[in-house]
């Protein structure tokens, strides 16, 4: 009998084993169907920030970007609070971006306009000729997905958690109203506890399980360069179209754009996704055309109907807890979702406030949270 | 002397064999965690070598090891290519 089952090894799956494994929470096993961060984790930007606009996602950001540098100086995991820049060419958005600052000053997260000359020290290959202002957040900053998974991975497995690669839960079994195991092929694992964090494909396993979840995958684009020396420290915005692009810990720089996708789309490669993005980042990237591109992916958005991610027990179900629905800050937000929810296992509460209005009741009880700024 | 299984990356059999005794079992996980096939050459000259390595670690043929999953453009390709795409199609 286990204590902790989880499902799902992307970066929240591996967070919670981690933090279940350093609490010394019982006899943990972790199930992943293919690789662990194969799912949308290593296809992310590795993008971490708390200036968002809604109260849930600052606070909880910000506890994890704290957590965030704790596993830098106990793993040595790549992590770095290099900032974001939102670039800002037209008049008419830097209100809206005043806006935005005076939200975040007001929870303690200090972004603020800077100056050309700012820009160019924090960013020097990025061309300035068409902006007419900046936003930036120091506290904001960058991590490797790849580093960020095997580290928690190495450091979880040697504190006892064991991990089943290439092994694909079918269901979660649950009697009488209360979660017993998860089913794998014909074998039932029993556990006391089962956390479904499964990424995209969380709404399909729990509706086998007689769980709905209003979760839709939304296909992604990003496309990589090939490694240069620092170019710019920041993840940059392009405000006009919400494109972001991002210098890796090893040189490349991987840039988003959105193209017209719908839900549960599959993943498919567009060229109008590489025309987009080339061109977007032409105007401020001016040496990108000469450049050249290395890779290019897709992956999901976990997305939910208010952008905030369904968390902790499921009602009706005991014993049974989900962490998805990041709708796109999934890999940023792991450290706070493994702390609130190694607590939450263990004393049938969170951490904090914040925490407890993301679950999955609040859709059917109308309490659907408001963010603004749903972007890298 | 050092034999290298990845020229892009600097990997060696060494770093390989040692990442194999980990636990990274996979092709999928091995490339990531080594970065091999992560460089310019896509993973052209590295992967095949790669599997070698691991079928016979392992024990199993290289067919039954399947393949890491091969992203576009393939070859490194200008930025400046894309700039040419027609949006009417
Ligand atoms: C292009 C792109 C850019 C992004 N950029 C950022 C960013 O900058 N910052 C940020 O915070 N987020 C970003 N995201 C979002 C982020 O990647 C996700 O929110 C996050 O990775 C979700 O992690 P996860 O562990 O919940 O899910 P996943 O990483 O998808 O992991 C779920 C795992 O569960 C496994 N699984 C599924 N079903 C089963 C089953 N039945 N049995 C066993 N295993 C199963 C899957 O194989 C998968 O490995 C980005 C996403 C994309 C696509």
């Amino acid at each position: 009998m286990y204590d902790v089952v989880i499902v799902g090894g992307g970066i929240v799956g591996v967070s919670l084993a981690y933090r279940l494994a350093e609490e010394g929470a019982g006899r943990v096993l972790l199930l992943e169907k293919g690789y662990l961060g194969g799912g949308s984790t290593f296809r992310c930007a590795g993008g971490i920030r708390a200036s968002f606009t809604s109260r849930e996602h600052i606070v909880l950001m910000k506890r994890s970007i704290e957590l965030w540098g704790e596993l830098r100086e106990k793993l040595g995991v790549k992590y770095e609070r290099s900032g974001y820049l939102w670039l800002i060419s037209r008049e008419r958005d830097v209100e809206r971006f005043k806006e935005y600052s005076r939200v975040h000053n007001s929870f303690g997260v200090e972004t603020r306009f800077v100056d050309e000359d700012f820009v160019k020290r924090v960013a020097p290959y990025v061309d300035t000729s068409s902006m007419v202002a900046a936003l930036y957040d120091p506290l904001a900053g960058k991590a490797s997905p790849f580093d960020a998974v095997y580290k928690q991975f190495l450091a979880a497995r040697s504190l006892g958690v064991e991990f089943a690669v290439g092994r694909e839960v079918d269901s979660v079994r649950v009697e009488r109203g209360e979660a017993r195991g998860v089913v794998v092929g014909n074998e039932l694992i029993p556990a006391r506890s089962v956390v479904v964090a499964a990424g995209a494909e969380s709404v399909f396993l729990l509706r086998r399980s007689g769980v709905e979840l209003p979760l839709a995958p939304v296909p992604h684009h990003a496309a990589l360069t090939e490694e240069f020396g620092r170019l710019f420290d920041p993840l940059i915005i392009d405000v006009e179209t919400g494109a972001y692009a991002v210098q890796t810990f090893h040189g490349h720089v991987l840039m988003g754009v959105e193209v017209e996708e719908e839900p549960f789309a599959r993943p498919v490669v567009k060229l109008e996704f590489l025309e987009k993005v080339v061109s977007t980042w032409s105007k401020w990237l001016t040496w990108l055309p000469g450049a050249n591109i290395l890779r290019y992916w897709v992956g999901y958005y976990e997305v939910t109907p208010d952008h905030h991610p369904i968390l902790g027990p499921v009602d009706g179900v005991e014993n049974l807890y989900v962490a998805t629905g990041f709708s796109g800050h999934g890999f940023m937000m792991a450290p706070v979702v493994a702390e609130e929810l190694a607590e939450w296992i263990k004393s049938g509460k969170p951490k904090s406030e914040e925490a407890a209005r993301l679950t999955l009741a609040r859709f059917k009880e109308g309490r659907l949270i408001k963010e603004l700024a749903v972007i890298g | 002397m050092k034999a290298y299984v990845c020229m892009c990356e600097r990997v060696t059999v060494e770093d390989v064999e040692k990442a194999i005794e980990m636990g990274f079992t996979d092709l999928e996980s091995l490339k990531r965690f080594l970065r091999v096939g992560m460089g310019p050459c896509q993973g052209r000259y590295c992967v095949p070598i790669l599997l070698s390595i691991l079928s016979r670690r392992l024990g199993v043929p290289p067919e039954k090891l399947g393949y890491v999953s091969v992203r576009p453009p393939v070859e490194p390709a200008p930025a400046s290519l894309f700039l040419k795409v027609r949006k009417d199609v």
